[in-house]
């Protein structure tokens, strides 16, 4: 069987999926961030495999900087993670509940 | 880099450079009064330079980035936008002297990053301008002081950054969709390449999840959470500028986006539809029954991004110029609320309507500004919100979407009660126990009757406004 476009965009579309119903349902905020992260990383592997199959190079580069973006994103809520474990000594979302009236 | 081209980039130069010389001044002891002065020297030089510049032509970077009549007449808000800003921040309150130069640092390069969006044309560019203007904003909302009472600030600051990186990463996957159908990233070629498959599944698909990382900032309803816990959670200053400046820079990139979709696609249209009618009812029904003021504004915001987003289901350049109108005089008259709420707020804390009661004994000026914003939001006939409302309605009408024109007019009914609760605590209340009259100093005084004027002046004469910008608009696809 060779591996064609649709092989590389149904585990995309799988790990975005994963990503997006962590985020949703998960209570913790560091495994959360880890189930942003998967969103992030499936939209460069669909890039990736767009840009091998139409023989352009700019889905790489775009790769790239989604990356970039990835960390400096990483290096912000991490920050503020660790400013939130600071105060309030947990990170569980459902302990976080200050806002609601 | 020859002169003209110079030239065409000289407002993002002029700011980029004020950030630098903020980032200098990071680097010493509390150089708090320094870094305000300089911050508000950039943005004078910005809405200079942006003036200057009104009418650059060029595409730079190869490609990327087009500076056309449209992002030249946007750049001039964004600027006058973070001078208006920093004229409202006066002293911080709520900002710890160590950190306030991080913060005006902060701050300059969020407005950098608006002002970059307006003019990208290639997704690359487009989504780092819009990280760049989010991500200090993130930074900015955890930067208030903590206090007893007030310990919310990192909650909210954890679930802005978490809504927005789940919208970014959306909008990432719907781009590397749209990538995918046409092998490209630069706009203009995207939006031809994209015709021919323009009703497939997978284009629409694409488009709508593109759409979310706009949303999101725009805080249209199934992106909104954040919206009232960062308004709430966040110094007065930061909700201040969280709640005028990006919004402005969604609507823009959204104009370019949805200038993409040919004017009979239904699909889009539907959906647009959908999520203006939900953004009203939501915001508007919630709002009733909120007894913080900024999260009554964060509500009202929400209903608002409605309004705008009707400007964009007739998928016509008078519906785009009309939600960008109605998007210019929101910020606009939010600004003024947040005058108010800074002012009446000496130290920083949160405002409840209640505290509002007897304003008008206690400083006039406030009263009137906040009188002119509250009405502007509310709709009511001499300002700008009234007249953005009817030329967004009319628009859609023309283009047959009579069942939203009613939706919107009933939410603009539901919507006059709780503004009028705030006029009636402001003008009629009387202020509880013995509170003494606020001194306003001459910024705020000046920023005030600037704010007035231009609410007054957009709603008297909208003419020249909306003309300049659907000429802008008209420009906005054509090879320079």
């Amino acid at each position: 069987m060779t591996i064609c476009l649709n092989h590389y965009l149904v585990v995309s579309v799988l790990l975005f999926a994963l990503g997006f119903f962590g985020v949703l349902l998960r209570k913790n905020t560091l495994a959360i961030y880890m189930c942003l992260e998967l969103m992030l990383i499936s939209s460069t592997l669909a890039l990736v495999a767009f840009s091998h199959f139409n023989g352009t190079l700019d889905g790489n580069v775009f790769v790239f900087f989604v990356l970039t973006i990835a960390a400096a994103e990483v290096a912000v809520g991490l920050a503020i993670i660790v400013a939130l474990y600071r105060q309030r000594l947990t990170v569980q979302i459902e302990e976080l509940n200050e806002l609601k009236n | 880099m020859t002169t003209s081209s110079f030239m065409a980039f000289l407002p993002e130069l002029v700011l980029l450079s004020g950030a630098l010389v903020l980032f200098v001044l990071t680097l010493g002891e509390s150089q708090g009064r320094q870094a305000r002065i300089a911050a508000l020297l950039t943005a004078l030089a910005t809405v200079a330079a942006a003036a200057l510049c009104l009418g650059q032509h060029a595409v730079l970077f190869s490609g990327a980035y087009r500076v056309d009549a449209f992002s030249q007449l946007l750049k001039l808000v964004f600027a006058s936008g973070l001078a208006f800003i920093l004229l409202l921040s006066g002293r911080l309150p709520d900002i710890r002297d160590q950190i306030k130069p991080e913060y005006f640092l902060f701050l300059t390069l969020s407005v950098s990053g608006l002002v970059m969006l307006v003019s990208c044309v290639d997704l690359i560019t487009l989504v780092i301008a819009l990280e760049l203007s989010s991500y200090p904003l993130y930074l900015m909302v955890p930067m208030r002081r903590e206090r007893e009472g007030q310990r919310s600030q990192m909650e909210s600051a954890i679930k802005y950054v978490m809504f927005g990186v789940a919208a970014t990463g959306i909008m990432l996957f719907g781009l590397s969709y749209l990538f995918g159908l046409t092998g490209t990233t630069s706009l203009p070629l995207l939006i031809v390449r994209l015709q021919p498959v323009i009703h497939s599944p997978p284009a629409v698909v694409g488009l709508a999840l593109a759409f979310c990382g706009l949303y999101y900032k725009l805080a249209v309803f199934p992106f909104h959470f954040w919206t009232p816990d960062v308004y709430q959670g966040a110094s007065n200053e930061t909700a201040g500028l969280i709640a005028s400046l990006p919004k402005i820079g969604a609507v823009a990139v959204l104009v370019r986006f949805v200038s993409l979709s040919p004017s009979d696609n239904q699909v889009i249209a539907l959906l647009l539809t959908g999520l203006a009618m939900a953004s009203m009812f939501y915001g508007n029904l919630i709002a009733l029954a909120q007894k913080d003021f900024k999260r009554l504004l964060g509500f009202s915001g929400i209903a608002h991004a409605g309004y705008a987003v009707v400007g964009f289901v007739s998928l016509s350049t008078a519906g785009y110029a009309a939600a960008l109108y109605y998007i210019v005089g929101y910020m606009l008259m939010i600004l003024a609320c947040f005058v108010v709420i800074c002012q009446v707020s000496r130290d920083g804390t949160n405002v409840a309507i209640a505290e509002l009661a007897g304003l008008h004994r206690r400083s006039p000026l406030l009263a009137l500004t906040l009188v002119v914003g509250v009405f502007g939001l509310a709709g009511i006939p001499p300002f700008v919100g009234f007249m953005g409302k009817l030329t967004l309605l009319t628009s859609a009408l023309a283009q047959g979407h009579l069942a939203l024109v009613i939706v919107a007019m009933i939410n603009a009914a539901i919507a006059i009660y709780y503004y009028l609760r705030v006029v009636r605590e402001a003008v009629f209340g009387d202020p509880a126990g013995n509170q003494p009259p606020i001194a306003l100093d001459w910024p705020t005084r000046m920023l005030c009757a600037l704010l007035i004027a231009a609410i007054v002046a957009f709603g008297v004469a909208p003419e020249p406004v909306i003309d300049a910008l659907a000429a802008s608009l008209g420009g906005l696809n054509l090879p320079l």
